[in-house]
This record gives structure tokens, sequence and C-alpha cells, in this order.
């Protein structure tokens, strides 16, 4: 029973060829008590040192909401000797109904040098069959994209805000999943980010007689929170894809620039702002503003629209968080294609 | 399902964001405000629509009832409700929001100048909240008030919508108690809305497990093949609770189990199961196929009631090792009571997919467990090779509540030198599988009418071809000579002796729940 931990330890230390074995040990120890449940098999893959322990945390939260067959894998491909650890634990977590403990499992992998190579082969070995792979992939891509490990993966899961070069990072995913001919869903954390705002901000206009306000629109002020200014680029984007917007320019103070389909010309400016992420968003057409911002209490948003100047009558919504569990539930949650991403991403790729 | 004919043009910043039709911003008016069903499920459901940001961005919830109070009582009432009956925690900062969208409206349901006056606060409400006119009535009260409230709906003329806005009214079961009654609360209902603006509610439509069916059915090749009279040897479906009347007896009394489950829930539950595929996800299209499963049920002369439909009404007993007392000795009980608490039926549908499949349902209170759940038996593997001595049949039950899910019962080889064949068990459990709670039925149900989007909601046909089925029975049961029996079992058990011959003189048995 050690390998079943609430406490986040890594488990069970095994060998690289008992792990199945060890597996079907652990789950026929604790038969009738507990319920194994999986729908995906989720491969978390981080080059941080000490990432084991801290995804394990991760993972142990994620699955109370998302069954999973978990491989964690902290690599370090610039050490020189070879070293391949391994450790098999279970998050178990009681029921809604209070009947039974529902557990995921969990595989760990430390690699150190050359082996690291040898990823595709580890995770293959180890992926609960015929359900679905999904590989979250914490920090930067780089060359050489394993073909191999790529014409498995069904949904890519990767974090664009910390990237230092968006425009080669895209190349890279985007020639992989091309490479891979598989249809790879590319799941970007920085667009679930923007899930609970993009919501907030479409709810103005679900109504026919609000749609006369998108050719109105004449600016738009976007606060992001320091190191979030992708994040801010890519609701910009959204708002262009989706209203048939042209991204014209970035001006000398960082605004955005675009021009609708009549040819007027859009402002968006974008301000850096301590707080969360995507501080608040204002939407100008001629009449009316419509402002989403975070409410005092922090995991909530303001709705309001009216006139400019004008006090609004406020409605409160989820905020979400953006801390990695939420956005991960969020984004197992949502699936789909994730195609308004694609075209968001296109309307500002330059300006990434 | 889909987006109703009176649903706008998409907003294209939704695209992506939601996959069901979006609601609208509207005035919600429940009349019977201050009724249990109000306290227990409407608000608290619409409290979490809220806080789950679900709700349109204009919303406004007026309660209608007789009893004298000003918005801030009537507000406060529902807070002490919601914490009590909300499916998640009531947080203060968004509970002070969704309050400042309730308002309570004092007037007597026949009181001319209190829709007068509704009409006025409404109309104030859209200036001052952005409701844009759209206004739905929920009918909570008891069924003989809704006359009166629709006629003078109607005389207020808040029945009718100005362009680009709308009005629905939600009826709550019961719709009617027999066929006669049924069509005339149609044509009181038609003279003030048209039938696609009447939503009749039942709620058993709103769970994730019953909309699963249809998911179960249409979304696997593998069980399309296997769905009909050729494999299906029988269907069960049953609908066990272990509660007793619970302070309903005024209601129960009249009703029974024949009229409060079968004719609206059982039935529901049975169209799904049995229907063809519908054309397109579309409210009428679905709604098609299920009203012809209901018209092809065969229809008992009165004469074969009692060959087909068991009756039956618990005795004193014991519910979880708990003694209880009999219905007859229930408050307000008469002490001679014939109104049935468990009904065991079989049925037949006269089409070409079902033809000669046993469709068998039971209903009934103070079972041993509380649950519902349908299941289709298949027929035997031919009996060679391992089947010889084969008892058991493939099963496929799908569990509406409690613990939703679906399971499939199999044959495997014990393991061992012999060849020895056991059933096993599949099972799927939602709870298992997807940790976030499922809404509750009335959630979705609420959302759905603000959306426009009646495919849980039961059609005037629909309702009419069930009380023509179920009048039948009623009528047999009713007759002075050679009404079928009542038969009586004890409080706790799976119901009279003769519900189990129904099934056995088919060579069949109910399924072990």
């Amino acid at each position: 029973m050690a390998a079943i931990t609430e406490n986040y330890s890594l488990g069970l230390q095994v060998q690289l060829d008992k792990i199945d074995s060890e597996l079907k040990k652990l789950w026929a120890e604790s038969q009738g008590a507990m319920t194994r449940a999986s729908l995906v098999n989720l491969a978390v893959y981080s080059e941080v040192p000490g990432s084991l322990e801290k995804n394990t945390q991760l993972i142990a939260k994620i699955a109370e909401n998302h069954a999973c067959r978990a491989i964690v894998i902290e690599a370090d491909c610039k050490a020189k000797a070879n070293r391949v650890e391994a450790w098999i634990s279970a998050h178990c977590h009681v029921s809604r109904t209070g009947s039974q403990q529902i557990c995921s499992d969990q595989i760990s992998f430390l690699l150190e040098g050359p082996c690291t190579s040898l990823l595709p082969s580890i995770v293959f070995s180890h992926l609960d069959s015929d359900l679905p792979f999904y590989l979250w992939w914490q920090g930067e891509f780089r060359e050489p994209m394993d073909p191999q490990l790529w014409a498995w993966v069904d949904r890519v899961i990767y974090d664009s805000q910390r990237w230092k070069d968006f425009p080669e990072q895209m190349r890279l995913v985007e020639s992989a999943r091309k490479e891979a001919k598989q249809r790879i869903v590319l799941c970007d954390l920085n667009w679930t980010r923007l899930d609970k705002a993009r919501f907030a901000l479409a709810q103005f206009f679900d109504h026919p007689t609000s749609h006369h306000h998108f050719a109105k629109i004449k600016n738009a002020r976007i606060d992001f929170a320091p190191g979030f200014r992708s994040t801010a680029v890519l609701f910009a984007g959204w708002l262009a894809a989706q209203l048939n917007w042209n991204a014209e320019k970035t001006t000398r103070n960082g605004a955005l620039q675009f021009v609708d389909s009549s040819g007027h010309k859009i402002d968006i400016e974008l301000r850096e702002r301590n707080g969360e992420p995507i501080g608040q968003i204002a939407l100008n057409s001629r009449e009316v503003e419509f402002v989403v911002a975070r409410a005092k209490c922090g995991d909530l948003l303001e709705v309001s629209r009216g006139k400019p100047g004008e006090k609004h009558m406020p409605q409160l919504m989820p905020a979400g968080s953006n801390d990695p569990v939420s956005l991960m539930s969020e984004e197992l949650m949502r699936g789909g294609p994730h195609h308004v991403y694609l075209h968001a991403l296109n309307c500002v790729r330059e300006l990434l | 399902m889909n987006r109703a004919a009176d649903q706008p043009e998409p907003n294209p910043l939704r695209e992506g964001l939601s996959t069901r039709a979006v609601p609208q911003p509207c005035s919600i008016v429940i009349f019977g405000a201050t009724g249990d069903l109000t306290h227990r499920k409407l608000i608290p459901a619409l409290y979490n629509l809220a806080a789950d940001g679900d709700l349109p961005p204009a919303v406004a919830i007026i309660g209608f009832a007789r009893r004298e109070k000003n918005d801030e009582q009537f507000r406060t009432e529902l807070e002490d409700a919601t914490r009590k009956f909300s499916r998640q925690a009531v947080r203060d900062d968004i509970w002070k929001t969704f309050a400042q969208s309730i308002f309570y409206h004092q007037s007597e349901f026949g009181d001319e100048a209190g829709y007068k006056s509704l009409a006025k606060r409404l109309d104030k409400i859209d200036t001052e909240r952005g409701t844009r006119g759209n206004r739905l009535f929920y009918f909570a009260a008891a069924p003989d008030q809704f006359e009166s409230i629709l006629n003078h709906l109607k005389a207020a003329g808040l029945n009718e919508t100005c362009k680009g806005s709308w009005a629905r009214v939600i009826l709550e079961k019961p719709f009617g108690t027999d066929l006669a009654s049924a069509r005339e609360l149609n044509r009181i209902v038609r003279s003030s809305f048209t039938e696609d603006q009447t939503y009749r509610i039942d709620h058993f439509l709103g769970k994730e497990t019953a909309q699963n069916i249809l998911v179960l059915r249409f979304a696997n090749a593998i069980f399309a093949p296997l769905w009909n009279t050729h494999y299906v040897d029988h269907v069960q479906i049953t609908a066990a609770e272990t509660l007793g009347v619970e302070g309903r007896a005024g209601f129960y009394e009249r009703a029974g189990a024949l009229r409060d489950m079968v004719q609206n829930h059982l039935l529901q539950l049975l169209c799904l199961v049995a229907m063809e595929p519908p054309m397109d996800l579309s409210a009428d299209s679905i709604r098609d196929e299920k009203v012809k499963v209901v018209r092809s049920l065969r229809r008992f002369a009165q004469s074969e009631v009692a060959a087909n439909v068991v009756r039956g009404q618990y005795t004193e007993g014991a519910i979880n090792g708990k003694p209880v007392v009999g219905y007859r000795q229930e408050p307000n009980v008469k002490p001679d009571s014939e109104t049935e608490t468990f009904v065991a039926l079989r049925l037949f549908i006269d089409d070409w997919r079902w033809a000669d499949v046993p469709i068998y349902m039971r209903v009934g209170k103070r079972l041993p467990k509380s649950a519902t759940e349908i299941s289709i038996h298949f027929k035997k593997a031919p009996a060679v090779l391992f089947n010889k001595d084969l008892r058991d049949q493939n099963v496929l039950v799908i569990r509406i509540q409690p613990d939703e899910g679906i399971a499939l019962r199999i044959h495997a080889k014990v393991p061992g030198a012999s060849f020895r064949v056991e059933p096993v068990k599949m099972d799927f459990h939602y709870g298992t599988s997807f940790g976030k709670a499922s809404p509750e039925a009335y959630e979705r149900l609420l959302l759905d009418a603000m959306s426009g989007d009646a495919t849980l909601f039961a059609r005037r046909d629909e309702v009419e071809e069930a009380w023509a089925f179920i009048d039948v029975i009623e009528h047999a049961w009713a007759a002075k000579k050679g009404a079928p029996g009542l038969f009586f079992y004890p409080a706790g058990s799976w119901g009279p002796e003769e519900a189990d011959d129904l099934l056995a003189r088919d060579g069949h048995a109910w399924r072990r729940l």
C-alpha cells in the first residue's frame, strides 16, 4: 500500500522492467477498496530539476476531476552519464457519493544523459491501451522533434506565455504536427487562460440587437500583468479573427492597430498593470463601453456595459484561475479542435 | 439541443465557447413563488447557473404569490433555502449580486389588477435591467390555478411579444389527470400561448443519464444493429423508491403511481429507449420520434388490463431495518384507500423494430432501495458449445439514478482447467470517470427554456397520447364490475408476488437491483 499516496511522494520505486507487474500488484492489493479509473493517458514532460515532485502534486489535484494514467517525466539531457529511475503511485479521492475511493495511477521517470532520447519508447511502453494520449510539454520545444513520439499524440498541451521566441516555437510545433500526419490538437494554456474573459465579453453580444455594435467598435483596452503581454495579444487576435479585422501595425507605444472590413481603424491599447494576467478589458463602440474586469475578491469577473464614464450595474461571473491545475482542468474539460485559437493566432502571429 | 426557430443569429464571439444554444436575457416570473418547488429547486438551480456564469447577462426573477412580503423578505427567505438546498455552497458575493435580480410581486392569482401591475413592473425591469421584453412564466402553482393565471396573463397582454422578444410558459406536471383533463388544460394553454411557447417540464428528462440514452444509442455503432426484436429479448424499466408519500397524501390519493410516475417519467424513458433515430437533433425531430413510440404502444382492451397490469399498495414493513407504517396508516390517507403505490406493466410496441418484444415496467414506493434503471435483455446465444447450460443473458443496464452509469453483463470463462462460464459485469460510473458533478435537472431545463430549446420538454401530442394509453388502465381499475384486484406488499419488499408472476408467465424475472 506504500505506493498509494496522498502526500505527493513519488510512491514506490520500481525497476524499469517491473513497472507493469508492480502496478498489477498495487491494484490487486487494493481490490475492493478502490476503483481504478482512467479516461486519458496524460504524459507530462519537464526538464526543470525537481519537477517530478511538483508535477506529482499537480497530477494529484488534476486527477480528482480527470481520471487518467499519468506518466510524469523529468529529463536532464545535459547529464553525461545515463541514469533511469522509475516510481509508481496512485492518487485516490473519495467519490462524490462518498461510497468509494477513485484512483488514478502515475508512473514517474527520472531520465538523465543520452537515454533521454529513449523518451518515446518509455512513454509507449506504459500507455493505457485504447485511451487518447495527451502530451503536456512544459518548457520550450527544440529540435529534433521526435516524429515517432508525435505520431502518437492526440493533443499537445503547452503554455506559450513563457516562450522567448514565439514564431520559432510555433514553427517547431506546426512542422512536427504536419510531419506526424496526425490530427494533433494544439492546446495552448495561454489561450485557456483567456476562456472566462472571452466568455464574459461574448455574452454581451448574444442578443442580435447588440450585433450592430461590432461595426461601431473604435478602440479597446486590455490590461495585462507583467509577463503576460502575449496573453493580451492573443485576446486581441481573437477579437480580430472573430470580427474580421486585419492587423495593420504596432504603434510605438505598443498599441495594436486593426482595420475592419469597412476600412475603419480600431486601436487596441495594451497596458501593463500589476495583478492578474488579464486585469481589465474595455471595448468601446461609439455609444457603449463593454467592460470585463477582475472583481476585488479575485476569482470573479465584474462585467458591465453602459455609456462611457457612467456607473454601470455589474454582473459577477467566474474568473477562473491562473494556476496550472485550474488551467489544465479547464483544458481537459473543454476538448474540441481549437480552431478558433488557430484563427486568433494567425491574426496576430507577427505581433507575438 | 439545437437552435430554435426564434433563436437569434449566432454571435461570432461565441464560436468555440459553448456547444449549446445560448440563453437570452429575460424576466422569469414564478407563480407560486412561496412554495416548496421554488425554494427547493428553482431558486437553487438559478443560483447555481449564476455561480457557474451560465445565466445570461440580464435576468430578473419575479416571484408572484399571495402572501404579503417585500423584495427584501423574499430574498432573505430564498437565501436561506438556497443555502440549504443548493448543490454548491452559496458564496456571499455571488448571492449578493444574484439577489439584486430577485423581486417579489404580491397578488392573488385571480386578481386582474395584480397582472396589470406585473406588466408595468416587467416593462420597468426591461428598461432598467436590459431584459429586452423576454418573459418566462413558470407555473409552480397548483394545477387548478393554471386557467386563472393563463387567462389573466392574456388579459394583461403578457402572452404577446414585441418584435424580437419572446414569451414562454413552463408548466409543471401533472398535465391533467386523464386524457379529457389534459386536452382541456392544453386548450386553455393554447388560448394564451402557442405550442412553440409552451414548455411542459418533466425533470427526468433533465437528468444527465436520460440525455445520455440518445448518445449511447446513436453515437455508438455497436448497439444500433442489436437494438431490435431480432436481438432484444425484453426490456425492463424500474423506478423504485424507498420513500412513502411523505406528506403528499392529499395529492397521491388522487393520483396514484400510474398517473404520478408512469404517464410521464416512465413513458418518457421508454420513448428514449425505443424511438427511431431522429432526422436531426432539433426539438421537433426528436419529439416526432418519441410520440411515435407512445402511439405504437399496444392499447389494452379493458378485459386485458388484469393480465398485463398489476397494481399494489404497501402495508407495514421495514425500510433499511426501520419499521414503517402501511399506506393506509399514513396521515391523510383513507383507511380503505384503493390508491396504488406500486404498478407493474407488461407492454408491447407494435412497430417494426419492437414487434413481440415485451417491455416490463415497474414503479413503486417503499421498495427496498431507490433506483431508476433501464435494462435491455438480449436474446441468448445458441444453446451449443458453452451455452448449453447457460441461464443468463447479456444485459445492458442504463442507471438513471443514483450512481448514474452504464453496465454490460457478458459471459467469461472462470480461470481453471474446466470450461466454466460465468456472467461478469463491465461497469461505467459517471462519478468515477467524470469528476465534475452533473448539474441538477432543473438547471439544465431552465437554461433550455431561456434558450428556446424545447427538446427536453414534453409536447402536447406526447402528453395526450400517453394519457390515452393510461386512461384504459384507469378505467378498468375504476370499473364497478370485474375490476382487477389491488394486491398488497409489505414495505421493504419488491412489490406483490403478482408482479413477479407477470414476468414468470413469459419465462422472465425482474432484474435483481
